[in-house]
């Protein structure tokens, strides 16, 4: 536990007790901070991908919801991939997710632009603010937890310390990132 | 006559609908993982409110918005 208080022992066995409830969301939280850690850390690489695939022209054709239809050229998750595609000003690449739902797939564009290296650079942005948006919510269904588990006591610095450990794991890979993405050339 | 007890008639009351869903449940409603409906809640396909100092809530309504226009 991160804190400046000594804990009781009821906040530390509640500790335990809601890392072990939620030891499957904090999994998949961490996995996906590594995940965009890699995108990030890759990112020139992933560019250099892109451009070249778009200049071979290759990759099958993807039809987005709005009706463009694009190349395939990078793999960036299960789900997401660095698309290209030749329009009147230029080449233009985007990040497409296809997002599989009960009543069928959704294909949206996440974000495009002429520089493969900046629309990388957009998803890895989002992405962690969609890490914070979980954050939040994941520190909110902690502190419902415990109020359920432990009323009437004080649990916020148990709270507390979830929060402190998840934007940890967001703020230390962002760092890492922000300090390669110095070196970025395309 | 037979009487019908009246624990009985409680227990007939029709289920209250509900009106939000966690972001689990929305995801299990949708059959998809939950960080897609974060994903979703990012991109704005899916409106929510903060209840419980934060905690996420889908309207029934966004839901079945969502179901009704995904295909296009």
């Amino acid at each position: 536990m991160n804190y400046h208080e000594r804990p009781t022992a009821l906040q530390e066995q509640a500790y335990t007790e809601a890392r072990q409830h939620f030891a499957e969301h904090l999994k998949q939280f961490r996995a996906n901070c590594d995940a965009i850690h890699n995108i990030e850390s890759n990112l020139p690489a992933t560019a250099n991908d892109a451009s070249r695939a778009a200049l071979q022209s290759s990759g099958r054709v993807i039809q987005t919801d709005d009706g463009t239809q694009w190349q395939h050229a990078v793999d960036l998750t299960k789900i997401s991939s660095v698309c290209h595609r030749h329009t009147p000003s230029g080449l233009e690449f985007a990040v497409v997710e296809c997002l599989p739902l009960k009543s069928g797939e959704m294909k949206d564009v996440l974000n495009s632009g002429h520089d493969a290296s900046k629309v990388l650079q957009t998803f890895a942005r989002d992405q962690r603010q969609l890490l914070t948006l979980w954050k939040d919510d994941v520190t909110a269904q902690i502190r419902e937890h415990l109020e359920e588990k432990y009323p009437h006591q004080d649990m916020n610095i148990v709270v507390e310390s979830f929060d402190i450990k998840l934007a940890r794991d967001i703020s230390r890979r962002e760092t890492v990132a922000q300090n390669q993405s110095h070196g970025v050339r395309i | 006559m037979e009487t019908i007890p009246e624990n009985e008639i409680q227990t007939a009351k029709p289920p209250i609908e509900r009106l939000a869903y966690s972001v689990q449940e929305a995801a299990d409603m949708l059959g998809v993982h939950y960080f897609s409906i974060y994903r979703l809640i990012q991109r704005g396909k899916l409106k929510t409110c903060r209840a419980l100092r934060g905690k996420l809530l889908v309207p029934r309504t966004e839901l079945l918005k969502l179901l009704q226009t995904d295909l296009r």
